[in-house]
């Protein structure tokens, strides 16, 4: 057994690094004021390789691993969550599932310009009256000659107002619930589409969350993903894949939030002491640590467990669902540590803690990673 | 044309540095390690002559350590070098300016090298001796501290950064070696395509022993980590908001401002 990444993973964790620390860092409480990631940084981004990390090659992404995708959004969560989510829903979201699902046209023809930021990706599941019940997907479409009509709307779409490339899935047959849903890959800048509004949130406010509605979206027959009425399995591996995303999202907010915290307790001093010397702090560390540690531990398996053809849905909720709760737990502890200084945002552990909480919730809420756990463990 | 680029890594300067157990450098356990700053403009300008001149140019990067340098290598092939040289040696670090020199331009001589870059000096031994004496020994024209370069035709126009900011041009025939200082370029970030690629090129081992002649002639006899620096905050952002909170926080927390 063998806990060090290697040679080359470290090489890759401090090229992107030295590029978040230099392109992102600065400009990150200005994402959050602005509600908006400047293109600039979309297109550094892209350049950099960050949305294509583990798609092959031959469809223009890097051709890395699952490890180097957690990474790499752990690297650019510790200092943006918004643009952590970005890179998340991106890749493992619209990317994803069109390499795991999609025919070789298919890849063919979407895949390259995802992967070089050309495009930038989105799933579209979520509706206003189908959540966590992802079943009652009200969002129809009937055939019409070599297309599918799309009728309906989509809420809470993440990088929706790019109107990139998007995985949508809809139903032909409400009745069927989860049986009558198919996906398939949208052009978002065809007519039929609109945004209805980009929601003002709590945090990862410079992350697009869009509602969308359709009105005789017409998408090509060859666009279908997958099988008909296999959508259903096509969304639950997507999100499979995409919680290791998120929990690293979720991983790199943490550990931002602690190294302000680590720091700040060792510069501010009261009672003629640096804070760090009390052991009330010190606990704090402590605990905080062990639970970044701990999630880190879990991300990476679940990365590694998929990297190798291996299960990974158990592990994958799980460390979505402790890296979530790390996260809050970290970033409410850091701001504890800063006292009132960490309830101004100049300090940045607010946002850090406004942007962690989203991690409890999509991609699946912490309550159905419980119920994805407990039933692997007593089936 | 032939190129050669010497790379070092050294520790995180921010790092809490202890004594080995000689007392005579630092302790490495624990330690995160990356490539010295200067080398990291010598690599850029390197890349950016490989690239300049195009097929038919070869640029290899070289670096003596222990198997942990093989990481600073790997970001030199990213980063656009074509293959590498890893000269084994876990005692690099005791070896003096004039062993590390001798062993590099051991490896050099019948090699061809047209230009050599090397950082102006490494970072946690400082001593900027290695660059000229590998010239030396080869017998290379040499400048040092350059902040700007050029290549053209067999000649290299190099300005040099003086004492006081004052600039003064020099210009020299290849073979030459150069020595790289802060200014020189902008080091390109490693790509993550590119350090997919960078997987696939050549890292030829050298066991030191094959290429170590010479005794050192200076030896290390203690080491002294850094005193304990009071704390302090460290400002970052847009220069504009930097203002800001610089007279936020001289209002707060003194009586200078009101
Ligand atoms: C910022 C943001 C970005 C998002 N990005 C995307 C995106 O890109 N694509 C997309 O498709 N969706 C996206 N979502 C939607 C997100 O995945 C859903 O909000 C989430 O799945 C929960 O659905 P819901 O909001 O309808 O809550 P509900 O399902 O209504 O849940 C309400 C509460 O009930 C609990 N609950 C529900 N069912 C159960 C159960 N069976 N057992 C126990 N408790 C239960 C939930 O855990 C929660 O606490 C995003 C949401 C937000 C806020």
């Amino acid at each position: 057994m063998n806990f060090e990444l290697s040679q080359d993973h470290k090489v890759l964790q401090s090229a992107v690094r030295d590029f978040v620390e230099k392109e992102i860092k600065p400009i990150a409480m200005k994402i959050d004021e602005d509600h908006m990631i400047p293109d600039s940084l979309v297109t550094k981004m892209s350049e950099m390789g960050l949305l294509g990390s583990y798609l092959p090659e031959e469809y223009g992404g890097a051709g890395l691993d699952m490890l180097s995708y957690a990474i790499v959004v752990e690297e650019v969560s510790k200092a943006c969550g918004s643009s952590g989510v970005l890179i998340s829903a991106h890749t493992s979201l619209a990317s994803g599932p069109i390499y795991t699902f999609g025919t070789e046209e298919q890849k063919k023809k979407w895949l390259p310009a995802l992967n070089t930021g050309e495009k930038i990706g989105c799933f579209l599941l979520t509706e206003p009256d189908a959540g966590s019940d992802a079943g009652g997907t009200a969002t129809t479409y009937t055939r019409d000659g070599d297309h599918s009509v799309i009728n309906g709307s989509k809420t809470f779409i993440t990088n929706g107002g790019y109107l990139g490339t998007g995985v949508l899935l809809a139903s032909y047959d409400r009745s069927l619930k989860h049986k009558g849903i198919t996906a398939f890959i949208v052009d978002l800048s065809s007519p039929g589409v609109t945004i209805l509004k980009n929601e003002n949130k709590m945090g990862i406010r410079g992350s697009y969350t869009t509602a969308f509605a359709f009105d005789n979206l017409r998408v090509p027959v060859e666009n279908l993903l997958g099988q008909e009425g296999k959508g259903f399995n096509v969304a639950m591996d997507t999100l499979n894949g995409g919680r290791i995303g998120i929990a690293s999202q979720a991983l790199g907010i943490a550990e931002g939030a602690f190294e302000r915290a680590l720091a700040y307790s060792k510069e501010r001093k009261q009672f003629g002491q640096a804070i760090s010397e009390f052991q009330a702090i010190q606990f704090k560390l402590a605990d905080m640590w062990t639970s970044i540690e701990t999630s880190k531990l879990l991300v990476y398996r679940a990365a590694w467990l998929k990297d190798n053809k291996k299960n990974y849905t158990m592990e994958s909720a799980m460390c979505k669902m402790h890296a979530s709760e790390t996260a809050t737990f970290v970033t409410k502890e850091a701001i504890q540590i800063h006292g009132g200084y960490g309830y101004i945002v100049d300090y940045e552990v607010e946002r850090m803690y406004r942007d962690a909480k989203i991690t409890e919730i999509y991609e699946g809420t912490n309550e159905v990673q419980r119920v994805v756990i407990s039933k692997l463990l007593l089936s | 044309m032939k190129l050669l680029v010497c790379i070092k890594q050294v520790p995180d300067l921010e790092s809490r540095f202890k004594p080995d157990a000689a007392g005579v450098w630092y302790n490495e356990t624990d330690l995160a390690f990356r490539m010295n700053e200067y080398d990291e403009y010598a690599v850029e300008q390197a890349v950016q002559l490989r690239e300049k001149l195009g097929e038919g140019t070869e640029l290899t990067v070289l670096s003596i350590g222990p198997d942990r340098v093989v990481e600073a290598l790997k970001k030199a092939l990213a980063m656009g070098c074509d293959n590498a040289a890893h000269i084994q040696d876990p005692a690099a670090s005791g070896k003096d300016p004039w062993q590390i020199a001798s062993i590099i331009a051991a490896y050099a001589k019948d090699k061809g090298f047209d230009v050599i870059f090397t950082g102006m000096q490494s970072q946690d031994r400082g001593s900027a001796q290695v660059g000229v004496t590998i010239a030396e020994q080869l017998g290379l024209a040499c400048t040092t501290t350059i902040v700007s370069f050029d290549y053209d035709n067999g000649t290299i126009t190099a300005k040099r950064e003086l004492e006081g900011g004052i600039k003064g041009v020099v210009k020299l025939k290849t073979p030459a070696l150069v020595t790289c200082q802060l200014g020189l370029n902008v080091p390109r970030y490693p790509t993550l395509p590119n350090i997919m690629k960078a997987k696939k090129k050549e890292i030829t081992a050298i066991p030191v022993v094959e290429l170590l002649r010479e005794e050192a002639l200076a030896t290390t006899a203690s080491f002294h980590p850094p005193a304990k620096k009071g704390g302090g905050i460290v400002l970052e952002g847009d220069v504009s908001d930097l203002v800001d909170k610089v007279i936020a926080i001289l209002k707060d927390k003194t009586a200078v401002l009101r």
